[in-house]
């Protein structure tokens, strides 16, 4: 085991460094308060995007078929920690280039790669993800938005909520049903979100404005050849694409940053002599830490070749804990911060107090670990 | 020993459910981040219930009651430090009081507004003196602390000095807040639970899971003591019970807005839930007075020495 990075990807963090450095405006912290689903950052990143596009760290990591540079999974892991500490400027974007990309590479038909994968290269589309409903959540499997074959066409009828980026986003990557066969009569479309038939509403929210929504599916009509994959493939390739997605955020990074912030603050006031906040913060860096390593390993796995189980499981539940102590610590001791006194510590707040709920409940990892990790015997239902 | 409610107490409170009930719930799509009510307040000041703490017959335990009953509503009322902490200063000073710690006023200020009563504590003696527009910073207006909360930009050149020892101040200011958080444990927890058996997912209540049945019954556990510890600090007197009282209220705050927050899944990201409404006062009062650290060191001083 070796616990340092290589000269070569320190190298890549410095470049990401130095292009954010040299391309975010000077009030960036303040702006980044807006959520990355904003209309403000939104617009930002449709500009910044590109940019990264032509500096050549929009999607490094993709292969080389793919027009990337065959990084990686370090090197995506390095990507995705420097955007989302400096708050990311990417915006929804970021779920292009994690996981939406390489999905269409691998499930989509010609015509759709044509399609979609260019404007994600060129940091031009935006896409939201729709698969929970007010009765799916974590029993997603349980979701009910209709898919009817109908004339060559899929006319679909449903609801979907808490969808991410729908107000803005240009695609929807779309969770229906097209049989009754629970986990196997799931199907992905890929639904332009100008079609007519679709309404979005806005969830005014805790986490700032434009993040969650509830969209409307009224006889909403697409071709057949905006089916992703086959009927009833949905499950398989979804499970492929959230361990991409799992991987993705790398929060505990941005809740160590926040802790060092929030102590700077503390030093700052000449509070930071108290021992009993001296531990409190160190148990904090130790959770951050912990988690950073746990995830670093599934990482590893990634690098290897192996297939990623429920030990992304544990590692993100490590990563919900760090969360939690960071917010609790900045609340306990530097209240000030989400009241105006620190864009960086609100945008963090705002951002880790979903890390249990968002992707996937933590309470739902804990029985992934239970089962698959610990191997206990299920509850007899 | 003797706990159960007397008469004057049962009465008192059963006379806030009524006047309060028209305030018991959010209205109709209101998603405000810190809700008030101006007639709430002034129907409450009117009929004395500010003031039971004086009245020989009621007492501290009766303005703790009656402190914990209001919290439970959605509407934020300042009502600890007047009803609590007032009484000891100056039973005259205009509402609302914000208590501050000398030394401390970075920090956001509940209910700060032109015209509130600030309260200086501290090791120089408690001062006070009422706030004008000008030394006020307004919080930014997204600000999540379910409380108005602003900032003091600066002191008046002259404070009214008070005859009162600023440690005692400070055990009420505990007793004060933990009963307010006794309240707010109470009010989010009935919230949580009534949800949590409405929401089905795998074709059952979420509450018949039973990894969240024993998380919510030992959250009861918390509040339900929570509750008896502030009322006992308000019964003895205690500068130890006081900070007893507000430790452990500060340790059950900071667990069970973790758990409700994820009981309710995506919609305890929602404004259209008035889950934070509790919680998120609750988050404000884990920072009062220095936070759980504090209180600790306050305790083990008076335990022990
Ligand atoms: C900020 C944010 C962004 C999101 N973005 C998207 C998006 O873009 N697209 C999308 O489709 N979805 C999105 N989601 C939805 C997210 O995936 C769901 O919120 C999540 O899956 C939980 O579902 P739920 O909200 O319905 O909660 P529920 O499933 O109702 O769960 C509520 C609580 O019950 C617990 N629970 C459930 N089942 C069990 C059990 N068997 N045992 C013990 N406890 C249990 C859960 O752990 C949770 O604590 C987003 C959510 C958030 C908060």
């Amino acid at each position: 085991m070796q616990f340092e990075w290589t000269e070569e990807q320190d190298a890549f963090r410095y470049k990401i460094r130095d292009f954010l450095h040299a391309n975010l405006p000077d009030d960036w912290e303040k702006f980044s308060e807006h959520g990355p689903a904003s209309p403000a950052l939104t617009a930002f990143a449709r500009e910044f995007c590109v940019k990264l596009a032509d500096a050549g760290i929009l999607f490094p990591h993709w292969p080389r078929e793919m027009g990337g540079e065959g990084l990686g999974p370090w090197e995506q892991q390095i990507l995705a920690e420097e955007m989302w500490i400096a708050g990311e400027p990417r915006g929804g974007q970021y779920m292009n280039v994690n996981w939406i990309g390489p999905t269409l590479e691998k499930y989509g038909t010609p015509e759709q790669k044509a399609r979609y994968l260019e404007p994600i290269t060129k940091g031009q589309s935006l896409w939201c993800q729709g698969f929970s409903e007010p009765d799916a959540g974590s029993d997603l499997a349980a979701l009910r938005t209709r898919a009817e074959l109908k004339d060559g066409n899929y006319v679909i009828n449903g609801q979907k909520i808490w969808t991410s980026y729908a107000g803005l986003a240009d695609t929807c990557f779309l969770l229906t049903r097209t049989s009754d066969d629970r986990k196997r009569g799931i199907t992905i479309i890929l639904v332009p979100m100008d079609t007519p038939g679709i309404t979005v509403r806005q969830i005014p929210s805790l986490i700032g404005e434009g993040d969650i929504h509830e969209v409307f599916f009224d006889d909403v009509t697409v071709p057949e050849s905006a089916r992703f994959g086959d009927e009833g493939q949905a499950w398989e390739i979804v499970g492929y694409s959230l361990r991409n997605e799992r991987l993705g955020i790398p929060r505990f990074r941005l809740a160590r940053a926040a802790l060092d912030r929030a102590v700077q603050m503390l030093k700052d006031a000449g509070e930071f002599d108290s021992e009993y906040v001296k531990i409190e913060a160190a148990r904090c860096a130790a959770l951050c830490e912990a988690a950073g390593t746990a995830n670093y390993a599934v990482v590893q796995r990634r690098v290897d070749g192996l297939v990623i189980g429920a030990e992304s499981s544990s590692a993100r539940y490590a990563t919900v804990m760090a969360e939690r102590v960071v917010c609790e610590f900045v609340v306990e001791f530097v209240p000030e911060g989400l009241a105006g006194a620190s864009p960086y510590l609100k945008m963090h707040h705002q951002r880790g107090i979903v890390a249990g709920v968002a992707a996937g409940s933590a309470e739902i990892q804990l029985n992934i670990i239970a089962s698959e990790v610990l191997e206990l015997p299920r509850e007899p239902r | 020993m003797q706990l159960s409610l007397n008469e004057d107490q049962t009465q008192v409170l059963d006379f806030i459910d009524s006047l309060a009930k028209p305030f018991a719930t959010v209205p109709m799509h209101d998603v405000s981040l810190a809700l008030e009510s101006a007639e709430l307040d002034e129907a409450l000041v009117e009929n004395g219930f500010l003031d039971v703490m004086a009245v020989e017959e009621l007492g501290p335990v009766t303005a703790a009651l009656v402190v914990e009953k209001l919290a439970r509503l959605p509407f934020a009322i300042e009502a600890a430090a007047s009803a609590m902490v007032r009484p000891l200063i100056d039973p005259e000073l205009p509402r609302p009081l914000c208590l501050v710690e000398e030394g401390k006023t970075r920090k956001p200020l509940r209910f700060l507004r032109p015209g509130a009563t600030v309260v200086v504590v501290g090791p120089s003696g408690v001062k006070s003196f009422a706030a004008t527009e000008e030394m006020i910073a307004p919080a930014q207006e997204d600000t999540l602390y379910g409380y108005p909360v602003a900032f003091l930009t600066s002191l008046p050149e002259s404070m009214t000095a008070h005859d009162v020892d600023p440690a005692e101040i400070t055990r009420a200011w505990r007793v004060g807040m933990a009963a307010e958080a006794a309240g707010l444990l109470g009010g989010a927890l009935d919230s949580t639970v009534t949800y949590v058996c409405e929401r089905k997912q795998f074709g059952r209540p979420l509450a018949t899971f039973q990894g969240m049945r024993h998380r919510l019954a030992e959250d009861q556990v918390m509040t339900n003591s929570v509750y008896w510890i502030a009322m006992r600090a308000a019964g003895t007197g205690d500068a130890g019970d006081a900070a007893m009282a507000l430790l452990h209220a500060q340790e059950a705050a900071k667990r069970v807005c973790y758990d409700y927050h994820q009981f309710l899944g995506g919609m305890g990201m929602t404004l259209e839930h008035p889950l934070h409404l509790w919680t998120y006062r609750l988050k404000l009062l884990t920072a009062e007075l220095g936070g759980r650290g504090a209180q600790g060191l306050a305790a083990a001083e008076a335990l022990w020495g």
